[in-house]
């Protein structure tokens, strides 16, 4: 479904990934694993046509890396950024209606919002309690679910566990899981090595700028191994 | 369009009506136990409002400070003026004016249009280039806004009289007026704040390089608050000078604005409640302020002449809120809000 080639993504005069190929097909979760600075948000940024970028994007074969911000989230890209950005001052339902903010269909809108209040029962509790109030957690809910209200084709999320304790990160990962059944597209950023390759189809390997691995999520067993390789450690 | 209202929109409503009653109640007790120079105090309080509100547009769900906001009320209320003033009596207070400015006369209908025209126009000119700006930036090029339609009031004196009077504005408003144009303008802040528009701009204001990855059009939403704020000033302005008769250059500068600013912080600028009880409070408090600069007797105590003790305390006001209650006394919350919370 989402076809990248060739990207390499600039902030300002320095290129932080240089040429990488990555493809997300339909229905199926694609995780991009790397340590800190290795282009991972880089990547998704291009996508989503916040950072300056070359190559070509195609999504359902079409090619959107000319297109605005804007555009790109009417054909269906929604991302659930780093550090889950959520509106601190706005209630969770607003939050929820920024996330279909270039919908026209605001009847659909608001049932879809009611529907998704189903799946996370929590955020529905607390819809009109402002965002900052949230727990961490929580407020990772609410960035996930403010990225899908948009309707998208493919949900783009970045280092979902940040920050959250352990019990927190399953159950956030749980969430993955249930979005995946219900077959959406994802493609996932993570540092959490083992929890990552444990929820997603195939795993690219992204090492300063470049992909320096990728195969089938299998191939890459609990990811111990590649998290020694990725680190340095020798044991 | 669809206008089927959400939750929050139908809790602006009810908030808009409390807010609306609180309004016809002060005008009914004026009409019950005030005496007629209340009447002026009053009327100030409404064009007051109608600014403070306006600012909450733009300022406060933007959460970014401006300062021109008085130019455009000015403007306003001196097209309004040459307008509508019968062209006998410009003949004689404005005996230079080109262009055959002195030499019409329009019916106070038109005259209010064509000012909501003009100033909106010239609101839209130089929103075009605040809304590309962010932050610190607004603030200077509407203080600059400010002086330089400062300056053209102050010396084309053949069209605008500079400080002295541009008398001969017949009287075409009153209490009545003033109390309806408050309360649409309540309503109109409120579903604004609640809009789409309204809730982007405030997304903005937490987050803007979230809310762009939401795909929100920053310029346009900033444009579109822009010109809405510029709106509420021109009915402002407009109200000031179909009440007073004579306007100058000088109320619309630094003190209005400094004043106006006061009141929306004091109150909190991201609520339009905030809008609302800032402007009440504080002109009750220039008022009790301003009869104790005369030196009055209180409990037999002669009490000394305290000229500018005003200017002083709203100072000390800013200082105080900003010290302690940078959110103001509303902070985020609505009137609806806190009554249900108190219930």
């Amino acid at each position: 479904m989402l076809q990248i080639e060739s990207l390499k993504v600039f902030h300002g005069p320095i290129e932080a990934v240089h040429g990488i190929d990555i493809n997300v097909p339909e229905g199926k979760c694609v995780t991009l694993l790397g340590t800190n600075g290795a282009g991972k948000t880089s990547t998704l940024s291009s996508i989503t046509g916040t950072a300056r970028a070359t190559g070509t994007i195609r999504l359902d074969g079409e090619d959107i890396s000319r297109l605005s911000i804007e555009e790109r989230c009417k054909l269906g890209i929604a991302l659930s950024p780093e550090g889950r950005r959520i509106f601190a001052n706005l209630t969770v339902y607003d939050n929820l209606i920024m996330g279909g903010a270039t919908r026209r269909d605001k009847k659909q809108l608001t049932a879809d919002i009611a529907a998704w209040f189903v799946q996370f029962p929590v955020l529905g509790e607390r819809s009109s309690q402002r965002a900052g109030t949230l727990s961490g957690g929580e407020q990772q809910m609410l960035a996930i679910a403010r990225a899908l209200v948009s309707n998208p084709r493919i949900l783009l999320l970045d280092e979902p566990s940040l920050g959250l304790a352990p019990q927190i990160t399953a159950k956030i990962f749980e969430i993955i899981r249930d979005l995946k059944t219900l077959g959406m597209t994802i493609l996932l950023v993570e540092q959490n090595a083992s929890a990552a390759i444990e929820v997603s189809d195939y795993v690219y390997v992204l090492n300063t700028g470049t992909i320096s691995s990728h195969g089938d999520a299998s191939k890459f067993g609990d990811g111990t191994k590649l998290v020694d390789e990725l680190t340095g450690v020798h044991r | 369009m669809n206008w089927s209202l959400n939750k929050s929109q139908r809790d602006g409503l009810i908030g808009s009506a409390v807010l609306s009653l609180i309004i016809l109640a002060l005008v009914g007790a004026y009409y019950i136990w005030g005496e007629s120079y209340q009447a002026r105090i009053l009327y100030a309080t409404f064009v007051n409002l109608l600014v403070v509100v306006g600012l909450q547009v733009f300022m406060g769900n933007a959460n970014i400070t401006s300062f021109s906001h008085s130019a455009f009320m000015g403007i306003a209320a001196y097209v309004a003026a040459i307008c509508v003033t019968p062209a006998a009596m410009k003949a004689i207070s404005l005996p230079l004016a080109p262009w055959g400015l002195n030499a019409f006369e329009l019916s106070p209908i038109v005259s209010a249009l064509l000012a909501l025209g003009i100033t909106g126009v010239l609101g839209l000119l130089t929103g075009l280039f605040i809304a590309r700006l962010t932050g610190v930036g607004v603030t200077i090029v509407s203080i600059a806004i400010l002086v330089i339609v400062h300056s053209i009031f102050l010396h084309r004196t053949d069209i605008f009289k500079g400080n002295q009077a541009f008398f001969g504005i017949p009287k075409i408003f009153d209490l009545p007026h003033i109390t309806i144009l408050v309360i649409v303008a309540i309503f109109v802040a409120r579903l604004f704040r609640e809009s789409a528009l309204g809730v982007q701009l405030r997304a903005c204001a937490d987050d803007e390089v979230g809310a762009r990855a939401m795909g929100v059009n920053v310029y346009r939403i900033r444009l579109i608050a822009w010109v809405v704020g510029t709106l509420f000033f021109a009915t402002a302005g407009i109200a000031y000078a179909f009440f007073l008769g004579t306007i100058s250059a000088r109320p619309f500068y630094f003190n209005f604005v400094f004043l106006t600013v006061a009141m929306l912080i004091l109150g909190g600028l991201r609520s339009v409640t905030g809008a609302v009880f800032g402007t009440l409070l504080i002109t009750i408090g220039l008022e009790i302020v301003r009869w104790l600069e005369t030196g009055p007797t209180l409990l037999s105590i002669k009490l000394p002449q305290m000229l500018g003790l005003s200017g002083l305390l709203l100072g000390v006001v800013i200082v105080a809120v900003m010290a302690f209650l940078p959110n103001g006394i509303m902070g985020n919350s609505e009137i609806e809000e806190v009554l249900k919370r108190k219930t």
